[in-house]
């Protein structure tokens, strides 16, 4: 055993001086002594595993490139076609040449057996790939070590080909409930040295062996595939084809198959002709299944770790070891989910520094074991997690440190249903809250909050989970609860309530109320309308509210200047925030778009006789399009069918009514299709883009002249290579924003994500209300922003839930603030002093000048017009007192790299 | 703004090949491979101006003037009658080899290269002399492959006007137009900064006038270039420098650019001279600060990332080809498949021998695969996943001769993309001073304005012409001896080529140049 020990003596943590000091985790001192033993013996049982293994398996096989990853956690049970929808919008993501799915949080009458044996068993998957290995694989793997409680073949479609676009027959799988039988697990106990390990985890650690030995004879060591294990968890099942990922659900007759978590992913394996699924996702640990969205850059690196720890991999993709890594440390280390966190996405930089010192101690103790099974590279994880042990089921979502894989978070809590969902794409999340509120009334199409996460950060920790406690008796989970990589819980409003879906049709409201409501309408303009209606909102229940919106689409109908004023009213309710009163803004929303869709679905169409200004258009129709007649002056695009990209997308057909000259657009419907904007090429003067619902990538790249308005979030690569042009957005935007601009004006409501403006030259001028992820103008080469160069204000605000500005709490967190950027500068709302040169790569934080003032003040100014922020109240004002510019506002400039220059922060 | 509809497909089959135009060296003093001195012996009789075929010897009045020794045949000629050092009456002549060519060139471009292809440059002839113009002396890559050519040409020999050099750009059927290119064979992207306008257009004239393409490189598209829209690939790089719409609307094809084998692993980096006011207007940037593209795209961190950039061009103008341009790491075949995937059209390796203006010393050195490997890797590759005959395969980084473009057909491209060669038909004396703004003697890597007045378009663009025509006539001689009509019938022809380490050269009898001249 000595010889052992040394070999795996990296299983304790190396540094001797943590031996000597004091500490006062306790859980770390436990790590230390008494777990490293069984976390020995475990790895060191896994050795006789190993040796037939391959020496040479530290190359990767598949090579997956990328992919789309979906997943929700919802407190009471769906069913699978509720992760049909956003899988089929992440098409373009993946090549139908590998999708997979996961479920935790079983129905145990959906599958056949009791609540007994679903919560106790394991519940064993296997695929055959060769129908006729099943008798072999059964005499060898599973009878003689298994008490199965139950069996058979899962359902499936007859005929495969019945699914339109399922080109290779998944395979057939049978699912054992079982447990250990007594005498094998009392046997494997003792050959291993296990007896100190709980029992119940010693027949987990028997299962993954198994597991591990089934897939070695009947998958990894063949050419000719005949078998694998797809799942062993308690309580959780996988399943993966060849094809999109929603055929799994189709084909495995998922749509009603009811589950608390569902996560799925389609991949873009751009090796090999694919005919099985061996190397999708998700792969499996022990009871939890992860998918990925990136590339490994250290996949050898990462393999030869577990390979020192007697772990080896048998798919040879980064998806395999990455939840190879999470098993390591969850079962044989037995971490807490935030120290595998920070093993596999370390805290770096400021924010190391910016935490408090027990866990910058725990933190480098961890950074310094596991820097070598760390994943490098662009990744995003979504994990789907059964802890038995403590009965909690988890849905996680896990960033790179530095942010290169696209990844949105939403919350949605409500009485009776709450849900948490976590995608690469923004509209994929919409996709799934629409399905589910289609099915079910108390889920709403809107979730309350859509937020990203900060890699490595110590202020989120890169990640958020979503949990609960599945009580077998009653229908829905107990303490939903979401929470940071550090415990910190995110939720909803508790005052603030959703209206009830169910109710369609709305009374009529107090009298007074349906006089004020006619009157405004008659009376007011646009702008009018809207504040009467803001002013009084938070008193309004949602009836009347439903009520006036009714009214104001009603109203509408009735001619072209009451469509403008009534579409303009509901615009501006959509885009501004106020006061809500006791009601949730998502249900707001819902309630004004739906009134806003009949407006715009009452307008003439383009094949009809009708003609005003305002003709409408969709895909089924999109063959009718022609030049604008006299009067005709905006045509609006219903988009939900165009496809997201290609030849004929919803974009294309704006280039094409551009060309035959339509200047005014509207386009609604949209479920994350891209490139509104683009393709219009320059002299787009007078020309103006509004878009509704999930826009997505790509909106208003390379725009030269047009104006665009997106009337909620944005998604990735907006504006890249913007020329010129206005856009606005009333809400967040995602990744690489501005890309490279030459110009523009620019206002974003809310947050941007990474590496917005990076390698930005000439003149954009932008103003971001929020803050960012990290990377912010990166290699930026405006020019001199006070001779005709470009610039970027960066507000740091939010607004909270009673609609009031607040400051965040730093306009900007992250560790790379104007790196090595020759040209621009950033104006900065920074009254505390919060940005230090630390941030800095080559800028300097200077004093703003009355010069400067009088360069941002009109984009201030135009900024307060769309948004409502206050130059005077919101702005320049700090707690509660009206300061001069120059206290509130800093500059980082752009200084000559050769040269050293002092920073000057210290008004 | 309207994308513009491809004019081009009738005009290609009416297309007929540029005419060869003697183009000399602007320079008084050319360098050629020999040198005549001849002695004061002399007596002017013109004895030898009368001789001498090439035109060495030029009788001015009473005077004899300084020898043209760069038209100079050497001593391959000492059997001819007309051997000036021989014939001449007093003795007067002397022929040695320039001492100059100790010095001039390298391993891969050494001076016979050099001077066969500015030879080729001013005459669209192969050297008549004993000047190697097929293989470089790098020991490796190409150098080490020699064609199998049979002993007798295949009968009936076919006539030369038969044998066809098109390739095809666009072999997927996704509605895009198709484009046939008379060569197998288009420039490299060389941006306005790292080159000179009058480089640029000189390029793209003469790619033009040779019913090919130039590539504006990454540094934006200069609107001197707009007569040659129809011919020139906009290049989309990880900077986006000068890209906008509206250059991506005008060209037919765009390159994604998103590694280039000179530099893998660093995007371009224009140093701080390099970037004058006419530069920096261009890229929009600042006047005398070093320009950096960033390695990556920073929006495509994954390939689905890539198929929606692709995505995103093709919205832009509908009828565009989208080739991509990468570098060879070693998973450079699943990079070709996965650009399939995300539409590509054109899939372009650039191997490690290439050349680059824009970058610092440090990083000109081969790392990245040599392109002998990946070629035959990608072309396997991609044939496996049955998709070969739907992509085209393009292939650069040292492409220096027409031997060259033939071996990588042969290993398994569909063409080539040269820079440097083009360069040397400007006169290039490989002197890698190319990353200084004022370095570039012959006023090509420079955007200085006393230097780029150096070189006249007309003479430039001819230059390149010619250089092409002496490289067809050689394609179709390899063709012709092998029997084949046409360029496509080379690719992945591995078995016409042998390598030397690995076969010995059989008897004297086998050539090691291809049958012909």
């Amino acid at each position: 055993m000595a010889e052992e020990t040394e070999r795996y003596g990296n299983v304790k943590l190396q540094n001797p001086n943590f031996k000597t000091v004091e500490d006062s985790d306790s859980r770390f001192q436990d790590l230390l002594m008494n777990d490293s033993a069984i976390a020995q013996k475990i790895l060191a049982s896994r050795r006789r595993l190993i040796d037939q293994a391959s020496r040479t398996t530290c190359y990767k096989a598949e090579e997956e490139g990328g992919c789309g990853v979906t997943g929700f956690a919802s407190s009471i049970p769906v069913g699978g076609k509720h992760i049909f929808e956003p899988s089929v919008q992440m098409h373009n993501r993946g090549n139908g040449k590998g999708g997979g799915i996961a479920a935790a949080g079983l129905c145990a009458d959906d599958l056949g057996v009791s609540r007994e044996i679903l919560d106790d068993d394991y519940l064993l998957q296997i695929a055959f790939l060769d129908p006729a290995a099943r008798e072999q694989v059964e005499r060898e793997c599973v009878l003689p070590f298994f008490k199965i409680d139950s069996s058979g073949k899962i359902p499936a479609v007859d005929d495969y080909r019945d699914i339109e676009g399922l080109e290779t027959r998944p395979p057939d799988v049978w699912r054992y409930f079982v447990r250990v039988q007594e005498n094998v697990l009392k046997d494997f106990i003792a050959r291993s040295g296990l007896q100190a390990m709980p029992q119940r985890k010693a027949e987990d650690e028997f299962v993954y062996q198994n597991s591990y030995r089934l897939n070695q004879q009947f998958y990894a060591s063949l050419g000719e595939k005949k078998a694998f294990v797809l799942s062993h968890g308690r309580d959780m099942l996988v399943l993966k084809i060849v094809g999109y990922a929603e055929k799994v659900a189709q084909y495995y007759q998922l749509e009603n198959f009811k589950a608390h978590i569902w996560i799925a992913h389609q991949r873009y394996p751009t090796k090999g002709r694919v005919w099985h699924p061996g190397g999708a996702h998700p792969f499996i640990g022990m009871h939890e299944a992860l998918v990925h969205n990136g590339d490994f850059a250290n996949y050898h690196s990462v393999s030869e770790y577990l390979r020192q720890r007697n772990i080896v991999p048998q798919f040879l993709t980064d998806t395999e070891v990455s939840v190879l890594l999470f098993d390591l440390w969850n079962r044989v280390y037995e971490y807490p989910l935030e120290y595998i966190i920070e093993a596999l996405a370390p805290t770096g930089e400021m924010d190391f520094d910016c935490l408090p010192p027990e866990k910058q101690k725990i933190y480098r103790a961890i950074q310094a074991s596991h820097i070598h099974g760390s994943p490098d590279g662009p990744w995003f994880f979504i994990i789907a997690r059964h802890d038995p042990y403590t009965r909690r089921y988890q849905l996680i979502g896990i960033t790179d440190t530095s942010m290169l894989r696209p990844q949105v978070f939403a919350l949605q809590e409500a009485d009776g249903v709450q849900i948490g969902l976590v995608c690469s794409e923004k509209q994929a999340i919409d996709a799934t809250l629409h399905s589910l509120s289609q099915e079910d009334k108390r889920f709403s199409p809107i979730a309350d909050k859509y937020w990203n996460a900060r890699g490595g950060s110590h202020t989120d920790g890169g990640s958020f989970l979503f949990e609960f406690t599945k009580d077998s008796s009653a229908s829905a989970a107990a303490d939903f609860t979401c929470t940071d990589k550090f415990g910190k819980v995110i939720s909803t409003p508790k005052d603030k309530l959703p209206a009830d879906r169910t109710i369609e049709i709305f009374s009529t409201p107090a009298a007074e109320a349906v006089s004020q409501m006619e009157k405004a309408l008659e009376e007011k303009t646009a702008w009018q309308l809207f504040q009467f209606i803001r002013d009084n909102l938070a008193r309004w229940d949602f009836n009347t509210l439903s009520w006036c919106c009714q009214r104001i689409s009603a109203y509408g109908a009735a001619g072209d200047d009451c469509r403008e004023k009534a579409i303009e009213a509901l615009t501006l309710l959509i885009d501004f925030r106020y006061d809500t009163g006791a009601k949730k803004r998502s249900s707001i929303l819902e309630i004004l778009h739906r009134s806003l869709h009949e407006l715009f679905a009452g307008v003439p169409k383009i094949a009809g006789k009708a003609s005003g200004r305002f003709v409408w258009i969709d895909w089924q129709t999109r063959a009718k399009l022609r030049s604008p007649k006299k009067t005709e002056t905006t045509l609006i695009i219903y988009a939900k069918e165009f496809p997201p990209e290609g030849d004929e997308c919803d974009a294309r057909l704006i280039c094409a009514a551009f060309e035959l000259g339509w200047k005014r657009f509207m386009v609604y419907g949209l479920r994350g299709q891209r490139f509104q904007g683009c393709g219009l090429g320059p002299d787009t003067e007078g020309v103006r883009i509004d878009v509704y619902d999930s826009s997505g990538d790509y909106l208003a790249s390379g725009i030269d002249g047009l104006e665009i308005f997106v009337h909620g979030n944005a998604q990735d690569q907006l504006g890249q290579i913007l020329k010129a042009g206005k856009l606005v957005i009333y809400g967040d935007v995602g990744q690489t924003f501005l890309y490279g601009a030459k110009g523009g004006e620019v206002y974003v409501q809310g947050n941007a994500a990474g590496r917005p403006l990076i390698n930005a030259v000439g003149r954009p001028r932008v103003v971001i209300n929020g803050t960012c992820l990290d990377y912010l103008a990166e290699s930026c080469m405006a020019g001199d922003p006070l001779k005709g160069g470009g610039f970027v204000i960066l507000n740091g605000l939010e607004f909270d839930d009673n609609g009031a500005i607040r400051e965040q709490a730093a306009p900007y967190p992250g560790s790379n603030l104007f790196s090595l950027a020759s040209g621009g500068a950033i104006y900065v709302r920074d009254p505390q002093h919060t940005v230090v040169a630390e941030q800095l790569n080559g800028g300097a934080i200077i004093q703003l000048t009355p010069e400067d003032w009088s360069l941002i003040l009109p984009y201030l100014q135009e900024n307060e017009k769309l948004f409502g922020i206050s130059i005077e109240k919101d702005l320049l004002t700090v707690n509660g007192a009206r300061r001069k510019p120059e206290e509130v506002y800093r500059k980082v400039a752009a200084v000559k790299l050769a040269v050293l220059t002092d920073v000057d922060d210290d008004a | 703004m309207k994308v513009k509809n491809n004019k081009k497909s009738a005009a290609a089959e009416q297309w007929s090949a540029p005419g060869v135009k003697s183009s000399p060296s602007r320079f008084r003093n050319p360098i050629g491979k020999y040198k005549i001195r001849r002695g004061p012996e002399c007596i002017a009789c013109g004895k030898c101006a009368e001789l001498c075929p090439e035109g060495v010897h030029v009788k001015a009045g009473a005077k004899m003037e300084k020898p043209r020794d760069f038209y100079c045949l050497g001593f391959c000629c000492q059997n001819n009658p007309f051997y000036c050092i021989d014939k001449c009456p007093v003795q007067a002549l002397r022929l040695v080899v320039n001492p100059l060519c100790e010095t001039l060139g390298d391993y891969r471009w050494p001076s016979d290269l050099l001077i066969s292809t500015w030879y080729m440059a001013e005459t669209g002839e192969v050297p008549r002399s004993d000047i190697e113009y097929c293989i470089g002396r790098s020991n490796g890559g190409f150098d080490k492959m020699r064609f199998n050519f049979p002993e007798k040409m295949p009968e009936p020999v076919i006539p030369d006007d038969e044998i066809s050099t098109t390739i095809e750009l666009n072999r997927r059927n996704d509605g895009r137009p198709r484009i046939t290119i008379q060569l197998p064979v288009y420039g490299g992207g060389m941006s306005f900064g790292s080159v000179s306008l009058s480089t640029m257009l000189s390029r793209a004239r003469a790619a033009t006038l040779w019913g090919t393409f130039g590539c504006t490189g990454e540094g934006g598209y200069p609107e001197h270039l707009a007569p040659y829209d129809d011919h020139m690939i906009t290049q989309v790089a990880t900077g986006l420098f000068g890209v906008r719409e509206d250059t991506i609307q005008r060209v037919r094809i765009v390159e994604f650019k998103y590694a280039q084998g000179a530099k893998p692993g660093l995007g371009g980096h224009l140093l701080g001279d390099k970037v004058t006011a006419s530069v920096a207007k261009m890229r929009e940037a600042v006047v005398g600060n070093a320009l950096f593209s960033p390695f990556p795209f920073h929006s495509v961190y994954s390939v689905e990332d890539h198929k929606k950039h692709v995505d995103w061009i093709k919205e832009i103008n509908p009828k565009a080809l989208v080739s991509v341009k990468v570098s060879t790491p070693t998973d450079v075949d699943m990079v070709a498949v996965g650009s399939y995937y995300a539409g590509a059209n054109i899939i372009h390796l650039d191997g490690s021998y290439g050349g680059t203006g824009a970058a610092p010393d440090i990083a000109k050195k081969n790392i990245a695969m040599p392109i002998e490997y990946a070629i035959p890797k990608v072309h396997q590759f991609l044939k496996d996943e049955g998709i070969r005959d739907q992509i085209t395969l393009i292939a650069s980084g040292g492409i220096r001769t027409a031997h060259d473009i033939a071996k990588a057909i042969a290993l398994g491209a569909d063409g080539v993309v040269v820079g440097t060669a083009d360069m040397v038909a400007l006169e290039c004396v490989r002197c890698h001073n190319c990353e200084s703004g004022r370095g570039c003697a012959r006023g090509i890597a420079s955007t200085d304005p006393r230097l780029s007045e150096m070189i006249t378009i007309e003479w430039g663009a001819q230059r390149v012409i010619n250089l092409y025509t002496a490289w067809r006539k050689q394609l179709v001689q390899i063709l012709k001896s092998f029997g084949m009509r046409s360029i496509k019938e080379l690719v992945g022809r591995t078995d016409c080529l042998y390598h030397l380490d690995y076969q010995r050269e059989k008897d004297e009898g086998r050539r090691a140049v291809g049958g012909g001249n």
